[in-house]
């Protein structure tokens, strides 16, 4: 009685399972498809790419990945190099920079905090295209037009709030006894910070890692009004070379650069998401 | 802010100015380094990064940085770089912003060079008066173009297509499209829907003897004639042998989706100089017609500059600037490089000088432009500030037509009223 | 007393310093120079002329387009905040519930949000919900007949909130990374005591995911509300067809980099900035009575 009540459980459950499988794989279709049409169009011909509803190409043209890294002035080697510069500094300094304002915001605290917060919270309301023009002239007469300052010193100084927020809500999630314990051991905030805070906070560490990352890597805007010398363009901007509305365009090319570009991207996917699973947090801490 | 900036920018070129008085001018001799700023793609990139090349190796003392970018962004990049006093030496102009960009003192005139260090002298004075502004040079033309119907060879062939394409009207236009639809079977429509074209119904209008903007900038296009226009295409369109309204409304498609490119059309319209990226694009040859004319009416098609080459305001070292925009338009080494790619040049030295190592569709765009020299009116009055606006309410104003959303003669008065209003608002 | 006030307030004011610093030295100014612009004619390359309030007046009594824009976007918004946060903290769920092959499955579901908003979308997007497009040949098997979704104006803002609740992969990895946060041993205790999962759901889940179903919900619907890239592309930068997709940052966009109107944009965007204000001051407000924090409890 008792085992055939465990079996038919067991099956239920197996049963569960294998429909959720049967749904994830029905979604992961429909989230693959455009994955797929990118790729497909990467090989196709140039005047394939249009008005053939055809997923597959009719012949292979490698050529888009091998001509395309060298169709431009600058190859693309030159292009990651830069991404790579960028990225790489404004993923260590959002980091950084926002993990303080949060720990400030989240745990610290002072008078003003909640007018700072609000303060912060504005510059994620305003729509960028309008702060776009004083910027530049503050930039330009800093002479930081055409480097990489622009792009990355902000980072560092917390330009994001995004992340602020984000990492806000998860501190805030942390339980107040940790900090408090420390502070009677002498721990002082900065080792608050950095030996509980931080190790604890690995999953929202490790989500903001993520998109600061992708957010950096595919920004266009920005690049396009800071950088001027085709020798300091970005992968993204280099992109946009490939295509002339108006004109004689290479859209397979351009199409198996993207392919390409978003390969470091997922390599780092993979990589950090595992941060995202090791959270532990909170438990056993109650 | 700008006052501030200008204050700024003041202040440093003091400073500068104190620093090379300190330290001598010989220090300053060798930093010559002038900004070239264009729209482009990978062709016309590998051809001016060359010319470049070649240029700084004739003029060592002058440094040529280039910088590009794609048409769509290329706007917003100027417009950011204007608003800080740090465009570009020289910039690349189109037709229709030129006249946006001078009338708010951005450019600044050439014609104390011509004669001097711009050899432009024995150029063609209509494609050079292109660039002209209220009495004052403001653009180096660097290539004409006209409008033209790009058709498919193969598809005009099989359907029995004889009309002359110089000399065509209208009529024979429609006939033209029912015809092709017809022996395909519906499968190639005749003609992509131009309802939306405010190029095109530039010409319509002047065939019918309005000029779009009068010399006050005003509006000048009658209701008549948009409601005239929409509703040619409006019949077109009941007839079902144009493209379907679905692929109309998209506006300013790249030319890789236009019908002729894709191949579910026989006839688009484009520029003279896109010939060759259409080509690239076409699976069957293509062919060049002129925009259809009005039975007896006036000519309504125009040649324009394609691409300027302007001196912007901002510009520092206008001595070196000018040696490198001169060489543009003379150097033959220069010349030979750039080709037709940016239109056709306005010196007959140079057109001839090309003239021998053309291929297929440069030959095409060449035939085309020496065809319709004669057939063509004057160069349209400058437009008002406010025209690119314009444009968008047209297209705007006419989606709602193609859709069958409004009547034409209904859209017709709206769009008179909105255009006047918008050329007011922007003065 | 005043070594007491700094003692206090030092620890705060050290951490939060960069960005104070950025704050002050690097953002403020542009900000306050957009207010003031909004004062003003300015077409970028004359110098900004004071209008006082003309451009705020033009905008609530003649311009069309600015309401038509408001339309747009609060439709937007409205549809496409919530479809985006359900779908995401589904998924979010059922990948929690240790599936082994998690890691694939997030990775698959963030890949739609890695294509952004790049002309390879817009591409796929216009060809996908074409007259003859995957999507209308898909209902075909199910007899219905599609239209030509994306070029009708009646129903192509539906294909952008299909679009963004197809790229939700950022906030499903919030949503992960919260759901990460929750204490295995309460749901295992719950289930000893045999608590109805939709109970569990409603007792552990939502009140220990509140902070960041909140930082998601504030959060999206401020990036909707600046919704710019996929509409400005798939638009081809116009809003079109007439202006169905002309989301509130296209239109400000257009004023300003298009038809030289900075100062007029700059007033539209304080409108804007005004209204996602109101919006996200009302979640602050109301989260007290839903929003519970660790470090807050007694």
């Amino acid at each position: 009685m008792l085992t055939s009540c465990a079996l038919q459980r067991d099956r239920r459950e197996r049963n569960g399972r294998i429909l959720k499988h049967v749904f994830l794989i029905g979604v992961s279709v429909v989230m693959l498809y455009p994955l797929f049409w990118l790729l497909a169009s990467s090989f196709k011909p140039e005047n394939e790419i249009f008005g053939s509803l055809t997923l597959w190409p009719s012949s292979f043209q490698v050529e888009n990945y091998t001509k395309g890294w060298t169709a431009l002035p600058m190859s693309f080697t030159t292009f990651y190099i830069n991404s790579a510069i960028v990225t790489v500094l404004s993923v260590i300094g959002n980091l950084i920079s926002c993990s303080f304002a949060a720990y400030a915001f989240s745990r610290l605290q002072f008078t003003g905090r909640s007018f700072f917060f609000a303060l912060m919270m504005m510059t994620l309301m305003i729509p960028y295209h309008v702060v776009l023009i004083p910027q530049y002239v503050q930039f330009l007469k800093l002479g930081w037009v055409d480097t990489y300052l622009p792009l990355v010193v902000p980072r560092f100084l917390a330009s994001e709030a995004f992340f602020i927020f984000l990492m806000v809500q998860f501190f805030r999630q942390l339980p107040r006894e940790l900090d408090e314990a420390a502070m009677i051991d002498g721990c002082s905030p900065f080792k608050i910070y950095w030996a509980i805070i931080l190790p604890l906070s690995l999953p929202a560490m490790g989500t903001a890692a993520i998109f600061s990352l992708i957010w950096t890597w595919e920004d266009f805007l920005a690049p396009l009004i800071y950088l001027n010398d085709i020798k300091n363009y970005t992968v993204p901007l280099a992109l946009r070379l490939f295509l002339d509305q108006e004109g004689q365009s290479a859209y397979g090319q351009m199409f198996a650069m993207s392919v390409l570009s978003l390969v470091p991207v997922v390599i780092f996917f993979v990589l950090f998401q595992k941060l995202i699973v090791r959270g532990i947090a909170t438990s056993g801490m109650k | 802010m700008t006052k501030l900036t200008r204050r700024g920018l003041l202040g440093t070129a003091a400073a500068g100015f104190a620093a090379s008085a300190l330290t001598g001018l010989p220090a300053y001799a060798q930093a010559k380094t002038i900004r070239h700023y264009w729209w482009g793609n990978p062709e016309r990139d590998k051809r001016t990064f060359a010319v470049i090349d070649v240029f700084q190796k004739a003029n060592p003392t002058i440094k040529v940085s280039g910088e590009t970018i794609g048409w769509g962004d290329y706007w917003t990049k100027m417009a950011t770089q204007t608003a800080g006093r740090n465009m570009a030496d020289l910039v690349q102009m189109d037709y229709r912003y030129l006249f946006e960009y001078v009338r708010r003192g951005a450019l600044k005139p050439l014609d104390e060079y011509v004669g001097k260090s711009l050899m432009i002298q024995d150029f063609d004075k209509g494609p050079i008066s292109g660039g002209m502004v209220d009495g004052k040079l403001y653009a180096l033309n660097i290539g004409s173009n006209s409008q033209v119907i790009v058709h498919n060879t193969r598809v005009f062939k099989e359907a029995g297509i004889d009309a002359d394409l110089i000399n065509w009207t209208w009529d024979d236009f429609a006939k033209a499209s029912e015809q092709i639809t017809q022996k395909t079977g519906g499968k190639v429509k005749g003609s992509d829907d131009l309802s939306l074209m405010i190029e095109v119904f530039e010409s319509w209008t002047r065939q019918n003897g309005h000029e779009f903007y009068d010399k006050d900038g005003n509006v000048a296009a009658t209701v008549d004639d948009v409601a005239s226009y929409w509703q040619f295409w409006e019949d077109l369109r009941k007839k079902d042998v144009v493209r379907p309204k679905e692929k109309t409304v998209i506006l300013d498609i790249p030319i890789v989706e236009s019908g002729v490119a894709v191949g579910d059309t026989a006839m688009s319209h484009f520029w003279s100089n896109q010939l060759v990226g259409i080509q690239a694009a076409a699976k069957d040859k293509i062919g060049a017609a002129m925009v259809p004319h009005k039975k007896g009416g006036k000519p309504g098609q125009f040649i324009k500059p394609s691409m300027f080459m302007s001196l912007s305001r901002d510009a520092k070292d206008t001595d070196a600037a000018m040696a490198y925009m001169n060489a543009w338009v003379t150097d033959p080494e220069i010349t030979k490089i750039l080709g037709l790619e940016r239109g056709i040049p306005a010196s007959p030295k140079v057109r001839a000088a090309l003239q021998p190592g053309l291929n297929d569709v440069e030959k095409l765009s060449v035939a085309y432009f020496d065809a319709i020299q004669t057939k063509v009116g004057d160069l349209p009055l400058p437009a008002p500030k406010g025209a690119g606006e314009v444009r968008d309410a047209f297209m705007r104003i006419g989606t709602d037509v193609v859709l069958g959303r409004a009547k034409a003669k209904d859209a017709a008065t709206q769009f008179v009223d909105d255009a006047q209003a918008i050329v007011e608002r922007a003065r | 007393m005043i070594k007491r006030f700094i003692a206090r307030n030092a620890p705060g004011y050290i951490f939060l310093s960069p960005w104070l610093l950025g704050f002050f030295l690097l953002a403020l100014g542009p900000i306050l120079a957009s207010l003031y612009l909004s004062f003003t004619k300015y077409d970028m390359v004359s110098d900004p002329r004071w209008v006082g309030f003309a451009n705020y007046e033009y905008m609530f009594t003649r311009d069309r387009r600015f309401w038509k824009a408001l339309e747009v976007t609060f439709t937007y918004v409205a549809l496409a905040v919530p479809a985006r946060l359900i779908m995401a903290l589904s998924v979010a769920m059922l990948l929690d519930k240790g599936l082994r092959t998690i890691g694939l499955y997030r990775a698959i579901f963030y890949l739609p949000s890695l294509l952004g908003a790049s002309i390879a979308i817009a591409i796929l997007w216009r060809q996908l919900f074409e007259q003859n497009g995957v999507v209308n040949q898909v209902l075909a098997v199910f007899g219905i007949e599609g239209l030509a979704w994306i070029t009708n104006p009646d129903t192509s803002l539906y294909t952008l909130v299909i679009l963004a609740m197809w790229q939700f992969g950022s906030p499903m990895l919030i949503f992960l990374a919260g759901l990460r946060g929750i204490p295995r041993d309460l749901y295992e205790a719950a289930e000893i005591d045999g608590t109805p999962k939709w109970r569990q759901f409603t007792r552990i889940t939502l009140p220990l995911l509140a902070p960041v179903i909140f930082f998601n919900l504030v959060l999206q619907t401020i990036e909707s509300f600046k919704t710019f890239s996929s509409a400005f592309i798939i638009s081809n930068g116009t809003g079109a067809p007439a202006d169905s997709l002309l989301f509130f940052t296209v239109y400000l966009f257009n004023e300003a980099f298009k038809f030289f109107r900075m100062g007029y944009a700059s007033a539209l965007a304080w409108v804007l900035l005004l209204i996602i204000g109101a919006f996200t001051a009302i979640a602050f407000l109301t989260s007290k009575y839903w929003v519970h924090y660790e470090n807050e409890r007694d």
